[in-house]
């Protein structure tokens, strides 16, 4: 397959075959992780600079790990808060990077667009969206349909329920348009206050109550709930919360035998979802983690490599 | 050596046939069973993807022949091309499985054809990522010359003299409905892509 | 100095007329309208297939002078306006210092005199400061010249301070321009809320916000029985709660811009989250768009005005969230209309259109301006001359304004102005070569 995509911004572009073909790659990519010696040599020479403008340690060593493997070199900018507290002004930064000789361009910034705009004004460099705001979280979409898709075979026709603060979580708004693509029906559900406005558009259901919502389910997804929400009255207490909408044992009974557990992590345990739940059987939330690592190295593979 | 798009390929002559493929494999078979004086720690590993369905063929032979199941796996050699950089589009991956661990055996590398060595080459660079075999061995099918570093079979099936505008395919009931092995001449010049 | 437009088809503020006519221009005044006309020494100027019209009026733009120059002044944007087509221009007073005295209105309508390019006329902050605690002096502004009061770029802070000014400037003849929105409903917005505030998280501003601001407006309208004009309406809603109150016979009018006439919330993702597309109020739903040209068309809306809101590049051109709202269009924004209506297959007649750009504003003005957007014997020489069928490319680096960023950037329009006089002078003519 030819493969189209030379930047990973968001999933729009992506055709299902596509997607497909990614997760075989991935796949492949896995069995590396499993070898003595980590490494193949296959983006020998490339440059990867991890830009992260929020911190993230677990997606920013994803990638490095991803990068490594393959034996490209990696390297890390981290800035916290905008660009405009540190002086420097994100179009100067982003054409610093690409002077610099950066290949790929990973990029997590609070504020939605930003990887656009980087696009916009890189000439070289891939740009790789590990997060931008609310809007969009690609990368953990491609993760999350690599387990689910391991875990089920077939995605076409699954039903995925998406639990907790939708509004502001674009792990949510990635994975209701990869899963989406995938042909599966995903249904939301959580505090009324968290959900977006216009939920059609999005293609998705609300469903007010939790064990509707879980009711067959092939894939439940559990949201991080973020202490903010809390503070500024958008949810109640954690007690509340993990009554209402956490992961126990007695919702998951209600989901389809084989069901599939996922959370993106770092998980409150005891909040959106009890221990027994994470650690067990339908778990694949440590899945998610190893796929994260095989699919960040078929997407670095397949975006960096090529005569340009 | 691999199609490239854009080409076009004429058939030209047939020089191995279904039952041709078959006298050779066995030969070979035989032939690695006397230069290992026996089959003890001898793993065949079929390089992706033709080689991989010669290399099962070859564990049949040893199983029907010599009644021993030799382990068997796949190796993709994709990741460690020397040209992954100058391809215009990159290539696809496929599986590598080892069927058990490959320190202190004698690996026996399959692959269809031997043509400038590179795929060899890079094999060799995968092996020696994956553990450390006592001994290296290799096994083609077909050996068309036009060697770009110095590498060399243990086991050849058949030479064929070919020119540079010309290509051998090695074509498997597996993947192409047929088992044979023919020639086949560039028409037209390249379009675009890379010359093999 | 006389000037005879030649041949083309005259648009009196009205009506279009139906055959061949010409104008003579002397001494700044429009002194016939007829066929064939002569003048001894008078230049004359070949119009076959325009449209001769009054002088385009925009009673809406932001030249950022005094105290934000970088971005535009009164000359550049007084000069960006002559290019656009337009022979008046109103400027907004929320600059630094915003124009809340006499000295204030009199330095921008100073600086307007000098500046060569299109008339200025300032607007003036109904609050001192724009602080909307205490009433500016609005009387001694409206006699230096102010013509409208606003404090735009927000709404009139508090009901009690906007129904004593509505009350104070009914007797001024000078119009209050309301910029309608509920500031504790658009906090932190930055997209329509609807499809595209779902797709991407981006916190939405509501309909509600506008049109809980145009009923407070209308209800203080009912009982002071004054003028009051919302500005850069934008939703269907907002146009419907005006036409009901238009059809009560209040006295409350209206304009909209030419972004909402012509672009919906969908270019924010379409673009990419280019800050082009950026403004205050937001890009809307394609169905108030098509709700705003039935405005348009049954008479709703008054004016069309274009919020020319500049920036420096280093200020907007930068990621979507950060980057300050507001789009300047004033020097193609005349094409982009009557491209956009073209290209909607015409929702509104030709005559209606022109009326929102000459007669329709000239309404709004006081006395002392009023006959400004008529096009008659013995009006002023401010002419806008229109070529329906020219196709042109927006280039900003032609631009006269400061500003660089804009939607239309690159684009093939058709509709064009092709020159500009005022008081008979020309001030933008790309009829003939060379000047």
């Amino acid at each position: 397959m030819e493969w189209r995509h030379r930047s990973l911004i968001g999933l729009e572009g992506w055709t299902r075959e596509e997607l497909l073909f990614f997760l075989e790659q991935a796949n492949y990519m896995e069995e590396i992780i499993n070898r003595p010696i980590k490494k193949a040599p296959a983006l020998r020479g490339k440059m990867v600079v991890n830009c992260f403008f929020e911190n993230s340690t677990r997606t920013r060593v994803s990638f490095e790990m991803a990068g490594k493997m393959l034996s490209a070199d990696v390297v890390n900018w981290s800035s916290s808060g905008s660009s405009t507290s540190k002086g420097e002004t994100l179009r100067d930064t982003a054409w610093t990077l690409e002077a610099m000789g950066a290949d790929a361009v990973v990029v997590r910034h609070g504020q939605v667009g930003v990887p656009d705009y980087l696009s916009k004004k890189l000439q070289r460099a891939a740009i790789i969206n590990a997060g931008d705001g609310t809007n969009g979280h690609p990368t953990q979409a491609l993760l999350d349909l690599h387990s689910a898709w391991k875990k089920l075979g077939e995605l076409n026709g699954a039903k995925m329920t998406i639990i907790g603060d939708v509004l502001h979580s674009r792990v949510a708004r990635s994975d209701i348009q990869a899963f989406r693509k995938m042909g599966a029906k995903v249904t939301l559900c959580g505090p009324s206050t968290l959900m977006p406005e216009d939920t059609d558009s999005l293609g998705v259901e609300y469903v007010s109550d939790v064990h509707e919502a879980a009711r067959g389910a092939d894939i439940l997804y559990f949201l991080r709930v973020q202490a903010e929400r809390q503070e500024a009255g958008l949810v109640p207490s954690a007690d509340e919360y993990h009554r209402r909408w956490g992961a126990t044992d007695s919702l998951i009974a209600l989901a389809s035998r084989n069901v599939v557990v996922m959370h993106p992590g770092p998980m409150n345990r005891g909040v959106e979802i009890a221990s027994s739940v994470a650690d067990g059987p339908n778990s694949v939330i440590l899945g998610q983690v190893r796929s994260g690592v095989a699919v960040r190295m078929a997407l670095l593979y397949l975006c960096l490599g090529g005569a340009r | 050596m691999k199609e490239q798009p854009g080409q076009i390929w004429v058939r030209k002559a047939t020089v191995m046939s279904e039952r041709d493929m078959k006298r050779v494999l066995r030969r070979i078979a035989v032939e690695i069973v006397e230069r290992n004086k026996g089959l003890d720690s001898v793993v065949l590993l079929g390089i992706q993807r033709r080689g991989v369905h010669l290399a099962a063929r070859l564990k049949e032979v040893f199983r029907i022949e010599e009644g021993v199941e030799i382990p068997t796996g796949e190796l993709d050699i994709t990741l460690y091309r020397d040209d992954i950089s100058t391809l215009a589009d990159q290539p696809v991956v496929h599986s590598t499985t080892l069927p058990c661990d490959i320190t202190g055996r004698r690996v026996v590398l399959v692959d269809d054809v031997l043509f400038t060595g590179r795929t060899v080459r890079a094999a060799l660079d995968a092996i020696t990522d994956l553990g450390r075999p006592e001994r290296v061995q290799l096994a083609v099918l077909v050996d068309r010359g036009h060697r770009e570093l110095p590498i060399a079979a243990d086991y050849v099936g058949k030479i064929i003299p070919t020119s540079r505008q010309e290509s051998v395919e090695v074509r498997v009931k597996e993947l192409d409905d047929e088992d044979m092995v023919v020639i086949c001449e560039r028409k037209g010049g390249t379009v675009s892509g890379v010359e093999a | 100095m006389s000037i005879i437009l030649k041949n083309g088809t005259v648009f009196d503020g009205f009506s279009l007329g139906t055959e061949h006519e010409d104008i003579l221009i002397k001494d700044g005044v429009v002194v016939r309208r007829g066929a064939d006309l002569e003048g001894e020494g008078a230049r004359v100027i070949d119009c076959a297939e325009k449209l001769v019209c009054p002088g385009f009026i925009d009673i809406h733009a932001h030249f950022r002078d005094p105290g934000f120059e970088w971005r535009e002044d009164i000359m550049s944007g007084a000069r960006a306006a002559a290019a656009g087509g337009y022979a008046t221009v109103v400027t907004m007073p929320n600059t630094d210092p915003a124009v809340d005295s006499q000295v204030t209105v009199e330095y921008v309508l100073s600086r307007g005199e000098s500046a060569g390019g299109a008339r200025v006329l300032p607007s003036a902050c109904v609050s001192r400061g724009r602080k909307g605690t205490t009433l500016a002096e609005l009387g001694l502004m409206a006699q230096s010249g102010a013509v409208f009061f606003t404090d735009d770029g927000a709404p009139v802070s508090d009901a009690r301070l906007l129904k004593i000014a509505l009350r104070y400037s009914r007797d001024l003849d000078v119009r209050i321009m309301e910029h309608p929105e509920e500031p504790s409903l658009t906090a932190g917005a930055q997209v329509n809320e609807g499809a595209v505030s779902a797709s991407c998280g981006l916190k939405g501003w509501p309909a509600s916000a506008e049109v809980i601001d145009i009923e407070r407006g209308i209800a203080l309208c009912r009982e002071t029985d004054s003028p009051i004009h919302f500005t850069h309406v934008s939703t269907e809603h907002g146009i419907d709660t005006i036409r009901r109150a238009k059809s009560e016979g209040l006295p409350v009018t209206c304009d909209v811009t030419p972004h909402h006439l012509s672009l919906d919330e969908n270019y924010v993702l379409v673009g990419r989250f280019s800050s082009a597309y950026k403004v205050n109020p937001p890009l809307r739903t394609r169905r108030d768009v098509k709700m705003l040209w039935k405005g348009v068309e049954d008479g709703t809306v008054d004016a069309i005005a274009t919020d020319h809101s500049p920036y420096h590049m280093d200020e907007k051109d930068v990621p979507f969230q950060e980057s300050p709202f507001g789009i300047a269009s004033i020097e193609c924004s005349v094409a982009v209309v009557l491209d956009t209506w073209r290209k909607l297959g015409m929702p509104a007649g030709l005559d209606r259109l022109l009326s929102l750009f000459t007669s329709g504003p000239g309404a709004l003005l006081p006395r002392s301006w009023r006959s400004l957007g008529a096009l008659k014997e013995g009006a002023r020489a401010d002419v806008t001359v229109i070529d329906l069928e020219e196709i042109r490319r927006v280039d900003v680096n032609e631009w006269r304004s400061k500003a660089r960023i804009c939607p239309w950037s690159g684009e093939m329009l058709q509709g064009w102005p092709v020159l500009t006089l005022v008081d008979g002078h020309i001030r933008m003519n790309r009829l003939e070569d060379g000047e």
